[in-house]
């Protein structure tokens, strides 16, 4: 369990603070979120809704508008901290080092351009390539991510295309320039069930072909399973969880976590006869513009104590490569450690 | 798409039917006697009469307008009764002034406006935005002979840097013919520029908030290209929209500028046939004044396509 991860490290995010000015206060979508990614590993950030997973990762190419939007803390790439950059230089950093593809592959291309315009747009900003050698590419980009007959669909334009389609091409795009990250924010929430699972398929080999880090965004842990190393665990704007996957799924040691995990509904169980009830997580996420005192979980934590309203929980490494931010997490299911 | 072209140059002819009858009703019912006009105050009633007459003006309403109707199909718009030259022949004449004025005012305007409302969308809030913004009310709000006269005074009158009034053929330079056309031009243009501007504002500020400009950002491309490659020909079919509707104001605009910067066009054709109830030039300048417009429509639908490939005909 303890075997060192030498792979060179990639991104280093540290302390994260992305806070928007709203009329009615601030709101600390991310709110001190740390976490790396190495060469070539695949990191995944899971949450519900709101919990700052989108944010998080449009900080990272600093995509927030600002203002309203505020980026604090330290995202270094490759030692590089991408918040100190000039515009001009983090243009060149975006779709070359780092990609992104995004969840609405319906609405992320756009629909005056043809699809060979859109992946070769990259190639001509980021290497120089002319028209002709950038739609050549471009071709085979499309091949490469599965897409028949490339040499005609280069020349349609997006509206010609599935939904599943459109996310090739977005994929397409991403991977032009053999970016070292790839930032996928729900890659796979808008498609259809065997879709998603082409997608997935599609990412874990070019993974391989290209070589890319991923970060990958996702409230689906299904997915988490099937592609991440590494899970970061989000919630109200706060990493509270950070393990292996493999350990996540087994010994989850947030409550949070552990609530999750139990909400995902197991495929046949009302065949078996044991037709008991989804497990939930009681209540809403709380309002990100006030302070929280205490853990931010408390308000829907099964395990609450005084001590959680009072004082909040630091991350603290409960286990080899496992960190959690709960008061009463060592009680919890350490028989391993 | 050529059969679409076909079905539409057919679809224009009800369309320059109805323009017709109206054109040739309201003229038929609007008070006045050409025939008065034309004998003059001393004119006995029988003069009158004769002239009347002479001219097919006692004949029966739908008689007339069949014959009018027969000869417009065979290129004869009539001949006016004022100067009894072919009417056809008074607008040949007048075309170019007003084509100059039109086509200059159409490219000034447009090149002035995009850049205008795409910049106050980029910059929305700021003091380049409200800029803008205050330019469109105030463009809208003063009417064209007053920014006409103004610019006149101050330009040509105060300044000296451009010539007051009149208009000289393109056969005789450009720069002498552009000259005379600069101050006309943005006097015609202002309301023009402040429709565009807004439009394009508008537009523009709804299509920079969509996924696809997200991506371009993500993929590293420059404000420039984001606002002009990526956003505008979006935004381009609303834009394209107002600019063609726009025509209608730049027709109706001409009159009045050709009225001011004594311009002989055919706006100064008209004003001047109202004035002498010389019915048959009224007819054959509104005439072409529809059909151009309907012309333009036309066009404007056919662009579409240029700009949005989902829109096929």
């Amino acid at each position: 369990m303890s075997e060192m991860d030498n792979r060179p490290m990639l991104l280093e995010v540290d302390n994260l603070q992305t806070h928007f000015r709203t009329m009615d206060g601030v709101n600390r979508a991310v709110d001190g979120v740390s976490f790396h990614v190495r060469s070539g590993e695949t990191l995944a950030i899971v949450g519900e809704s709101g919990c700052g997973k989108s944010v998080t990762a449009m900080s990272i190419l600093r995509l927030i508008p600002e203002p309203p939007g505020k980026i604090a803390g330290s995202i270094k790439f490759q030692g590089k901290d991408l918040l100190k950059l000039s515009d001009r230089e983090m243009r060149a950093i975006r779709g070359n080092d780092i990609s992104m593809i995004f969840q609405e592959p319906m609405t992320s291309l756009n629909p005056v351009l043809t699809n060979g315009q859109q992946i070769g747009e990259t190639l001509r900003l980021h290497q120089g390539l002319n028209a002709q050698q950038a739609e050549a590419r471009a071709v085979e980009m499309l091949k490469l991510v599965g897409i028949p007959e490339p040499e005609r669909r280069v020349r349609e334009y997006p509206h010609q295309l599935s939904g599943g389609m459109r996310q090739r091409v977005m994929i397409a795009i991403a991977l032009a320039c053999n970016p070292k990250l790839l930032i996928a924010d729900e890659p796979t929430t808008a498609l259809d069930v065997t879709i998603q699972a082409q997608i997935l398929d599609l990412m874990k080999d070019l993974k391989t072909t290209v070589g890319a880090a991923i970060v990958l965004i996702t409230h689906d842990l299904g997915v988490v399973a099937e592609v991440a190393e590494r899970v970061v665990v989000m919630y109200a704007g706060r990493k509270v969880e950070e393990a292996r996957v493999g350990d996540l799924f087994r010994t989850p040691r947030h409550p949070y976590t552990q609530g999750l995990l139990g909400s995902v509904p197991k495929l046949g169980s009302s065949l078996t006869g044991e037709t008991t009830r989804l497990a939930e997580i009681p209540g809403l996420v709380p309002s990100l513009k006030q302070r929280i005192p205490g853990c931010v979980f408390a308000t829907r934590c099964p395990k609450v104590t005084e001590l959680c309203r009072a004082v909040p929980p630091a991350l603290q490494e409960k286990a080899p490569g496992h960190i959690a931010a709960c008061h009463y997490a060592e009680v919890e299911g350490v028989a391993a450690a | 798409m050529w059969a679409y072209i076909f079905r539409r140059v057919l679809a224009t002819i009800p369309v320059m039917a109805i323009v017709a009858l109206f054109v040739f009703s309201l003229l038929y019912l609007a008070p006045g006697d050409p025939a008065a006009v034309i004998a003059g105050d001393q004119a006995s009633p029988d003069d009158v009469e004769r002239i009347r007459a002479s001219l097919g003006l006692d004949r029966p309403y739908l008689v007339r307008f069949g014959e009018w109707v027969f000869n417009i199909l065979r290129g004869d718009l009539g001949t006016s009764i004022f100067t009894n030259l072919p009417v056809s022949h008074m607008i040949m004449q007048r075309v170019e002034p007003t084509l100059s004025l039109m086509v200059v005012t159409l490219v000034l305007s447009v090149t002035i406006a995009v850049p205008m409302g795409v910049v106050a969308a980029w910059k929305q809030g700021t003091h380049a935005d409200r800029a803008v913004m205050a330019f469109a009310v105030l463009g809208f709000s003063v009417p064209v002979f007053v920014v006409g006269y103004v610019l006149a005074y101050v330009f040509a009158l105060e300044l000296d840097w451009l010539p007051v009034q009149g208009y000289t053929p393109l056969s005789q330079g450009l720069w002498p013919w552009f000259e005379n056309l600069i101050l006309p031009s943005i006097a015609l243009g202002t309301v023009y520029i402040a429709l565009i501007a807004r439009i394009t504002r508008a537009t523009m500020l709804e299509v920079l908030s969509q996924d696809y400009i997200r991506t371009a950002r993500a993929k590293g491309v420059g404000q420039r290209a984001i606002l002009f490659l990526h956003a505008l020909k979006n935004a381009a079919v609303p834009i394209v929209t107002v600019i063609g509707i726009g025509i209608a104001l730049l027709i109706g605009g001409a009159v009045v500028t050709e009225s001011v910067f004594a311009i002989p066009g055919l706006g100064r054709l008209t004003v001047d046939a109202i004035l002498r109830r010389d019915y048959p030039v009224i007819q054959g300048v509104v005439l072409l004044f529809s059909f151009v417009y309907v012309l333009v429509n036309l066009v404007i639908d056919l662009l579409y396509t240029l700009f949005d490939p989902r829109i096929r005909y």
